[in-house]
This record gives C-alpha cells, sequence and structure tokens, in this order.
C-alpha cells in the first residue's frame, strides 16, 4: 500500500529494495488521475515517469509542485488564462534542487489565480476541493498543493505562502505546512506576487518530514540575491531536541480563553477550548505558555495592511504579463491595444479588483494614507513581535476560528474572528519569521490547525518546538481516506 | 461611494477593462474595503515610524560577480510568443505615419 506513507516510510521501503521508484511514481499518477475529477488538485499531471539515482533522503519519493513554478518544457500556468499556454525555458531553484535530490514530480498542482486568494476557487481550471469534505473549501492559494497531501497522492508538495498560502490551507487539510525564514529557500523561478512577503513553503504530514524538506531545499542561490547563507544546520537531526523550558507565548486578543466568550459561533467557541486544553498539555511536557496582549487596532489592521502591500507589489509585479512575449496575443492595432486586450481577456474579475485595489493604493493622494502608513503599521506589528521573542521563543495560536468554510458560506468581513483570527498568520511574512501550521483538533471530524511563529533564522528551534506539539496532538501523518482505490 | 470612473481609470492605467456590472460589484466591495483600510488610520502616533519595505535587514546580500555563463538562447526567449519574424518578436507598428 502506498497511499497516505510518508516520507521516511517510503525511504525506508526504497532502501530495502521493497519498492522502486517507477512503482511509487505510478502508483501516484493512478491516485492523482482517480481524484482530479473530484477534488481537482491538478493543472498538469506528469504520465511520463522521469528520475535519476541521487544519494538523498528524497530520492525515488514522488511529489507535487504549485503550478506558479518555473519548471523547464513543463506548462506553468499559476492557474491564470493570461498564462495558459506558457511553457517555461528554465528551472525554478526549488525545481532544480529536487530534481538534484531525485524527487520525482508527479504533478503540477492548482492555485488561487496569480497565488492571489485565500479560497482555492479562482484558478482557470476550476475550484480545489477539501478532501475531508468535497463541500467546503481547502483554502488557498496553494489549493492543490495541500489537496494532493490530503489525499494520499504524495507525501510531500511545494507551495508558496504571501500570506498564508500554505499554513491556512494546512489547517483545513490536516497538514503540516512550513514556510521557513524569508531567504532560506530561494524564490528564483517563484512567479512574483509580492516580493517582500513572498516565501517558499511546504506541506507535509508530519513535522520530520517537514525538516526532510526544508534540509534539501535550503541555501543560499546566487540568482535570488535576498537569500540567506546556508545556516550549516542539518534540520533532521535537531527537530528531536528535549524542549524543557521553552517559552511560547499566545496573544490574548487572538486567541484568549474569553476572547470569543459573547460570540454566537459554536465551532469558534470549540476550537478555542480545545486550543487551551492543547495548551495544558504542552505545559505538562515542560513548555512554559504564558499569556501577552497586544494593542487591537494592530491586530485589526493586519489584514488591511496585508491587502494594501500585497496588492501594490501585485500590480508592479505582474505588469510583464502582456501577452506580448509570452501568454494569449490580444487584438488591436497597437501595442498598446494589444496589451490592454490581452490583459483584459486573460485576467478574472477577481484579479481585476485586486490590481485595481493596488492602483487606488498606489495612487499620489492615497499613497501617504495607505501604502507607507501600511508599511509603518508592518513595522510597528513586526518591532512588537520582535519585543516578545526577546523573551520567548515562539507564539503559538490557532490558524482559524474552526474547520474549512463551505463554498457558500460568508464571513463578516468587519468582525474580530474575520479581521483577526483568520488572518494574523501574515505577521509571519511581515517580519518573514520561521512559521508552521500542524493539525491539534478535529472539530465535527474536520482537522484543525495550530500555528508555532519563532524569531527570524530560527527555522530548526520551529521545527523542534512543533514536533513536540505534534506528540502530544497525536495528530500526525492523518490524511482523507475518502475514495474506493486500493493502492 | 467611489465613483464608478474612478474605478475605471484605475483598471485603464493598468491596461485592463472590465465589464459595466463587474464595475458595480467592485464599488459596492470598495465600501467595505475602504472601511478596513481605515483601520490602518486607527493607529495612534505612526507618523514618525519608517515605512518597512523588507522583512528583516539582511546583512549578508551582496551582489553577485559577472560571470560568463549559460543563458536562454534567442530561440528559448522567442519560444513562447506567437508571433516572431526575424528572430525578433513581432507587434504592429511603434511609430505612427508621418511621424
Amino acid at each position: 500500500m502506498y497511499r497516505g506513507k510518508n516520507i521516511q516510510e517510503l525511504r525506508e521501503e526504497l532502501d530495502k529494495k521493497e519498492t522502486i521508484p517507477e512503482e511509487l511514481f505510478d502508483k501516484a499518477n493512478r491516485l492523482a488521475h482517480y481524484f482530479q475529477d473530484d477534488y481537482n488538485s491538478f493543472v498538469t499531471i506528469i504520465d511520463k515517469f522521469k528520475y535519476k539515482d541521487r544519494d538523498s533522503k528524497l530520492n525515488g519519493i514522488p511529489y507535487a509542485l504549485k503550478d506558479n513554478f518555473s519548471t523547464s518544457g513543463i506548462l506553468t500556468t499559476a492557474s491564470s488564462n493570461i498564462l495558459k499556454d506558457y511553457v517555461p525555458v528554465y528551472d525554478a531553484t526549488v525545481f532544480k534542487k529536487l530534481k538534484s535530490a531525485g524527487a520525482v514530480l508527479v504533478g503540477k498542482t492548482v492555485l488561487d489565480e496569480l497565488a492571489m486568494g485565500g479560497t482555492g476557487t479562482t484558478g482557470h481550471t476550476g475550484i480545489v476541493r477539501n478532501p475531508w469534505d468535497k463541500e467546503r473549501m481547502i483554502g488557498g492559494s496553494s489549493a492543490g498543493s495541500a489537496s494532493a497531501v490530503a489525499l494520499g497522492i504524495v507525501p510531500f508538495s511545494i507551495g508558496s505562502d504571501t500570506g498564508d498560502s500554505v499554513r491556512k490551507p494546512a489547517s483545513h487539510g490536516g497538514l503540516v505546512g512550513f514556510k521557513p525564514t524569508y531567504g532560506r529557500i530561494s524564490r528564483y523561478g517563484l512567479f512574483a506576487f509580492a516580493s517582500s512577503l513572498d516565501h517558499v513553503a511546504m506541506f507535509t504530514r508530519n513535522v520530520m518530514d517537514c525538516a526532510i524538506v526544508t534540509d534539501v531545499l535550503k541555501g543560499k542561490d546566487i540568482n535570488d540575491m535576498t537569500t540567506l547563507n546556508d545556516d550549516g544546520k542539518c534540520y533532521v537531526d535537531l527537530v528531536d531536541k528535549d524542549i524543557k523550558g521553552k517559552k511560547l507565548f499566545y496573544i490574548k486578543e487572538i486567541c484568549g480563553k474569553d476572547t470569543y466568550k459573547d460570540v454566537d459561533d459554536k465551532e469558534l467557541r470549540e476550537t478555542i477550548t480545545k486550543f487551551h486544553e492543547m495548551l495544558d498539555k504542552l505545559r505538562e511536557e515542560g513548555f512554559i505558555i504564558e499569556e501577552v496582549s497586544m494593542d487591537k487596532a494592530l491586530l485589526e489592521a493586519i489584514y488591511p495592511t496585508y491587502m494594501c502591500i500585497s496588492c501594490a507589489e501585485a500590480t508592479s509585479n505582474n505588469s510583464n504579463l502582456t501577452g506580448i512575449q509570452f501568454g494569449p496575443r490580444g487584438e488591436g492595432n497597437s501595442v498598446e491595444e494589444i496589451m490592454f486586450d490581452a490583459r483584459t481577456k486573460g485576467f478574472s474579475e477577481l484579479i481585476k479588483r485586486r490590481f485595481i485595489l493596488g492602483s487606488y493604493i498606489l495612487q499620489r493622494e492615497n499613497q501617504e494614507k495607505l501604502f507607507l502608513n501600511a508599511g509603518r503599521v508592518r513595522r510597528m506589528i513586526v518591532d512588537k513581535m520582535n519585543e516578545f521573542f526577546k523573551e520567548y521563543d515562539g507564539m503559538i495560536a490557532p490558524c482559524s476560528g474552526g474547520p474549512a468554510s463551505k463554498f457558500d458560506s460568508t464571513s463578516e468581513k468587519l468582525s474580530d474572528r474575520y479581521l483577526i483570527l483568520e488572518n494574523h498568520l501574515a505577521i509571519g511574512n511581515f517580519g518573514g519569521f520561521p512559521s508552521i501550521t500542524l493539525p491539534f483538533a478535529m472539530i465535527n471530524d474536520l482537522p484543525v490547525g495550530v500555528n508555532i511563529t519563532g524569531r527570524v533564522r530560527e527555522d530548526d528551534l520551529v521545527l523542534n518546538m512543533a514536533n513536540y506539539v505534534e506528540k502530544v496532538t497525536g495528530l500526525k501523518d492523518i490524511y482523507s481516506k475518502v475514495g474506493d482505490i486500493d493502492v | 461611494m467611489i465613483a464608478k470612473e474612478k474605478l475605471k481609470d484605475y483598471a485603464n492605467k493598468l491596461m485592463f477593462d472590465m465589464k459595466d456590472e463587474e464595475y458595480t460589484t467592485l464599488q459596492e466591495e470598495f465600501d467595505i474595503i475602504l472601511k478596513q483600510m481605515d483601520l490602518i488610520g486607527n493607529i495612534p502616533n505612526i507618523s514618525s515610524v519608517d515605512p518597512m519595505t523588507f522583512p528583516f535587514k539582511l546583512e549578508e546580500a551582496s551582489l553577485r560577480e559577472d560571470e560568463v555563463g549559460d543563458y536562454l538562447t534567442v530561440s528559448e526567449v522567442l519560444e513562447n510568443s506567437h508571433h516572431q519574424v526575424n528572430d525578433q518578436v513581432k507587434v504592429p507598428k511603434v511609430v505612427g505615419e508621418g511621424e
């Protein structure tokens, strides 16, 4: 049986010659096709086995890659009509490293168009469904990468995370989702959304697997001047260190015991109750966990700050999508008309709305009030976090106010739950902090994730602490067993 | 409520347009968005703070040396363009008659 096995289990089988890479690929390929109509994880499923034998923990292991990473000779659409026929001529560093490690690409996964969205519903090939409940979203933007792992098709996948695009779907999919420190993994060949917030990130089904993948991907890249020098650490070796005495904080205004006591929302209250029950167990394991307070006005400003910065950066980053050098050519009698037509036809309504917002923010009359003030709020939030990090090793919080939403649900966009609890993960992007999500509770048989965010450059400690949380929750290697297929 | 013409102007500056009914939806959405944006203005004494444009101070950032390497060929560069002539991307005449 292949489905649902983690990297370490597959590694052992390969090393013992109980299976071979091609067999694993064939099984992953069968699963990918089997679930495609119902869950739509992939833009492209690779049908031809391509692999080179390497000396690495990922040698022969199947994986999926978000369709906004450049892959030479393989269609890469960013789930947008404006790139629907784009075949890159170079490899992203991440893809190159995985190939060099002998990992085997199974497919390119669906995302929210151009990675701008959090629902998994805006890709040009249709919506992605949550493997735990088809009527619910998996979240986005790395929707297909999340569902491919949550369905047990592959043991790991790569995504990108600009606001919470891996760590939120990980929560909805019962997965581990890890975004290392900004610059730890090269962004070369990742289609830029908001460059100062974009991170390469990954999904696995346990924390140790995350350490394995990060060890392969991290390091300096001359093609990305924002990459960090390699820290020389092997995260796999450090993931199991004793955590006794490590100090975590949670922010009362995000997830205090009584913060939502007057809110009529059963799922939300159950999430908070289970979160505090888990904190008690973590204390028994040796963690010191304390409550801190943060100015609510700053927390409420996280989401608008994120929108201002990301939409403004996105309007500029996506100005190269003209349909002239690549993408479907527009019609018209001048270069301007051709571009105008290509962009009008190529972007969906949602993307256009985000771009217009970016354009609004960057207008001379709004720059001070919105764009520059957003940058100021970003600094204030990051400074406050760094102040907490002087005393504490990490922040802990639920990733959302409950399991994944249904497709037809609406949220009150000005409520505390929406503005604070559903959007606080963007703090990790503001400051480039290493940040990991892992499942901590099942509510109505659906997974809910907890997040740990730590100091910049201390990726090993974040993985180490998450590994202990995983031991306490016992929610390790879970996936949806939906479907009648025995592979 | 923000005027539809303004929204259209912002869109046109970014080289695209939307359908009329889509501007109406956006107009309604902008109401909420602007209320959310107002939350940024609620933070007291922010004018003295330097806007942050990068997550943290990156001490090791450096420019790489210029080195001879393998780069894309002309045919690779043109591969995704659907209109080519003489190893170049073909576009309509840029210089108009009589100019």
